[in-house]
């Protein structure tokens, strides 16, 4: 976005600045030089401008102050009373100082500012490649394409690193189907058609059938038990039963030595007990109420009782034998009972229909008796081995075509995914050499601009000297490094450090610097050269401002401060592209008055201005007018290499150079002006000198008589004879040289002289002869 | 003023949809990325595998 032109700088207390200090920008002027000698506040200026765009002043750095900000208020001011407030078309910016930084207010109208001071002017050129490449590369930093570029460099290793991967699997995988082929026996003609054929055959089938061997075995399992229990049930009855001949025959014995009543005696004795007890000392027997042996007789009753215990133990021996028989009898029943389920369930799964057709099985059912079970278990003893076999077998074969699956799946998939790899790794390598090329391409491109630049620039000032050849590369060995050469006697590549002259590589340092400054938002930026013409040499200083006025049309603004006095004479005398300049000149510093401007404007303006006053001084318009008609004529007659009279120091009067100018060349001196008019259209129309010049040499005494001497002569004379001297040399002045655009010194037509943008075009090319 | 990788990112991608090696619609979505250096590796591959997707349909 184009930003507008400024108006008018106001300094406040900022270094020199002692008072305010205002300077005003002529409108519709891109440049502005500031003239003034040594110690008149220039530099304070740019400070200003560089206060106001960077927050700094430049000026008094690496002067050995450390920080500066101290020295940034004029002698005696605060920091408080610093200002620097730019204008521009009903917006301003203003920039203050607080203790630790400078505050811009709006933020969004500060101006961008780059300065140029005469102490920086080799920075560039005398840095290192690296510090080189910090001024350099934000015109030429493309690091986050250069991170992308590393991701993609990354992407291209890890598909190289599962290409590999998947080359190895694919290796693995085929050599684990051709150890399946080989085991199998090689069937078929290779291993795949064989793989494929084998990995689609139906494996629930053979899953089914070990099942059922499975359950088959399980079955026979079951019916082990069985004559285990009978015969653990058979041994517990012989047991019981040999318990209880041993009792009754006990039992027998025992009775036999007892009286046949015995049995109620004992009923009889116990109940006498149960009553002696309640009455330890009865007077008669309870039972014969007799008196008689009444004494002792709870002891002889519990005597008499003790002889019936053993026949009571016997009883109950045989009463407990009696018992376990008859336990021992139902659980042979209940074991009979049990085995008939397993019995059935195993002659059902014998048949099962999913049951290999060659499985060995009984030749006989398993019997219906089961004391005959042990036998015929014996007799299939060896079938279970053959069944766990036949199992073994179905369940491997159904595991061996799962891992055959397996094992061709992960080949195929392996194989794609190296193939798919094999059509992305070409692209991306493709891509990253596009990446790695345009980048290259471009940063070249912008280093050469930026040399182009630098070398029409240098060009200009130093034409035909060769050395305009200017490269600015990178050093692909190292990053952000960034090397300067030129070509020196034809050798490309020469480091102007080496070789050129110290006006050389300033006008070299100033070309770089416009030259990036030209790239950034120029339009945008206001550019400040402070003194910057110090050592460059005077023949080139006429072609080097040419030069600057012609690179500050760039800018949003150009402001160039010198103390170069020819400078400030050209500018008077027209001789430079004034039309786009402001000229200031700055008178010296006072600390009471600060900083001063005073006017100055070309001497043919001064002319015209003395011409327009009310009562115009005859005497001043005749000395203006002469020494502008000497300019004038000087200009023509070097020009046309026209014959005057030799004098020491070339003081050449009107009496020498008007006649110089010949009849001949005189009626060949034609001007061409150029004008526009409203529709754009241009158009010349062309002005004999001869007129003015035949005028001005019959009136030329006017000149000496009235403008360089006290002469009585001069009191005989008319104010209207230098009056009309004063407007003949104006006339001839605007004819031949444009305010703007200066005198038409330039002859690359080859057929006329014409000024900047041919606003003046004078013939001859050469003098007649 | 754009900055210079933004230029190049542009420049870059342009080339690539002529190369046939990116989509034509991610063209700006790719030149974005590249400005802000935020093309992670696997957003290269995912973007080359859509070109080759697409073409391998056509």
């Amino acid at each position: 976005m184009t930003k507008k032109a400024p108006n008018k700088l106001t300094i406040e207390h900022l270094r020199g600045s002692v008072l305010p200090f205002v300077l005003s920008f002529e409108s519709g002027k891109k440049l502005t030089v500031v003239y003034g000698e040594n110690g008149s506040g220039k530099s304070t200026i740019c400070d200003a401008l560089e206060f106001l765009g960077n927050g700094k002043v430049g000026s008094i750095e690496k002067r050995g102050l450390g920080k500066t900000n101290p020295y940034w208020p004029s002698l005696g001011k605060k920091p408080s009373d610093v200002s620097v407030t730019l204008e521009t078309d009903g917006k301003s910016c203003r920039a203050i100082m607080t203790r630790s930084e400078v505050v811009v207010s709006p933020p969004d109208e500060r101006p961008h500012v780059e300065v140029l001071r005469r102490a920086q002017i080799l920075n560039l050129i005398e840095a290192n490649p690296a510090s080189r490449y910090e001024n350099i590369k934000r015109f030429i930093d493309v690091s986050a394409v250069e991170a992308c570029e590393d991701s993609l460099r990354e992407s291209i290793k890890s598909v190289r690193q599962a290409q590999t991967i998947a080359l190895t699997r694919f290796e693995e995988n085929r050599q684990t189907l051709e150890n399946f082929w080989v085991e199998a026996g090689k069937p078929g003609k290779e291993t795949l058609t064989w793989a494929e054929k084998e990995s689609k055959r139906d494996t629930s089938s053979s899953a089914l059938e070990a099942n059922s061997l499975d359950y088959l075995q399980k079955a026979y399992d079951h019916l082990k038990i069985y004559p285990i229990q009978l015969d653990s049930a058979n041994q517990k009855l012989k047991t019981a039963l040999q318990f209880l001949t041993k009792a009754e025959g006990d039992l027998e014995i025992c009775v036999k030595g007892l009286a046949s009543e015995s049995s109620d005696t004992v009923l009889m004795l116990e109940s006498v007990k149960d009553f002696l007890t309640l009455h330890p000392n009865p007077v008669v027997c309870p039972v014969c109420e007799s008196k008689d042996k009444v004494l002792g007789l709870s002891k002889r009753v519990e005597n008499r009782l003790d002889s019936f215990k053993t026949l009571r133990e016997v009883q109950n021996r045989k009463s407990k034998a009696e018992q376990a028989v008859l336990q021992a009898r139902q659980q042979i029943g209940t074991v009979k009972q049990e085995c008939k389920k397993p019995a059935a369930e195993f002659e059902k799964t014998k048949i099962a229909v999913s049951l290999p057709k060659d499985t060995p099985l009984p030749k006989n059912a398993v019997p219906l008796e089961l004391s005959e079970w042990e036998a015929w278990l014996k007799a299939t003893a060896e079938l279970p081995l053959a069944w766990k076999k036949a199992e073994t077998t179905r369940r491997n074969n159904a595991q061996l075509i799962a891992t055959l699956n397996k094992a061709l799946t992960a080949y195929k998939d392996n194989l794609l995914t190296a193939k798919e790899l094999e059509v992305l790794l070409p692209k991306l390598e493709k891509v990253i050499k596009i990446v790695e090329e345009e980048r290259r391409i471009f940063t070249d491109a912008a280093l050469a601009t930026i040399a182009n630049n630098v070398g029409e620039l240098y060009e200009a000032v130093h034409p035909g000297e060769g050395l305009n050849k200017i490269s600015i590369v990178l050093d692909p060995s190292k990053r952000a490094s960034l090397e300067m050469g030129a070509t020196f006697l034809g050798v490309p590549g020469a480091p102007p450090q080496a070789y050129f002259s110290d006006s050389h590589l300033d006008t070299l340092g100033l070309c770089v610097f416009l030259a990036l400054a030209a790239l950034d938002k120029p339009d945008e930026t206001i550019l400040v050269l402070d003194d910057i013409l110090g050592s460059v040499d005077e023949p080139h200083v006429d072609r080097l401002i040419e030069m600057l006025y012609t690179e500050a049309a760039k800018f949003r603004h150009c402001i160039i401060t010198t103390h170069y006095r020819p400078w400030k004479q050209k500018f008077r005398w027209g001789w430079l592209q004034n039309g786009q300049c402001h000229f200031v000149e700055l008178t010296k510093w006072t600390p009471k008055d600060g900083i001063k401007v005073i006017n100055s404007i070309p001497d043919v303006e001064r002319l015209r201005q003395l011409l327009n006053e009310a009562a115009p001084d005859p005497q001043i318009i005749s000395a203006k007018a002469g020494v502008i008609l000497e300019a004038a004529l000087d200009f023509l007659t070097q020009l046309y290499q026209c014959q005057v009279p030799r004098r020491p120091e070339n003081a050449f009067t009107l009496g020498d150079l008007l006649p110089a100018v010949n009849k001949k060349l005189r009626t060949a001196l034609i001007v061409e002006v150029m004008k526009t008019d409203s529709a754009g259209t241009i158009r010349y129309t062309s002005t004999s000198l001869a007129p003015f010049l035949d005028e001005l040499e019959r009136i030329a005494q006017v000149r000496n008589v009235l403008g360089c001497h006290f002469s009585e002569i001069s009191f005989n004379l008319l104010d209207a004879d230098a009056i009309g001297f004063g407007n003949t040399v104006l006339q001839l002045t605007e004819a031949l040289t444009d305010e703007k655009a200066g005198w038409p010194r330039n002859g690359k037509s080859g057929s006329y002289w014409a000024t900047s943008g041919e606003t003046r075009r004078l013939h001859p090319y050469v003098r007649p002869s | 003023m754009s900055s210079p990788s933004e230029e190049l990112a542009k420049k870059i991608a342009s080339k690539l949809v002529t190369a046939k090696l990116i989509l034509p619609e991610d063209e700006v979505p790719i030149a974005t990325k590249l400005s802000e250096g935020q093309l992670k590796p696997e957003d290269w591959r995912l973007t080359i595998e859509k070109g080759i997707d697409a073409k391998v349909k056509a």
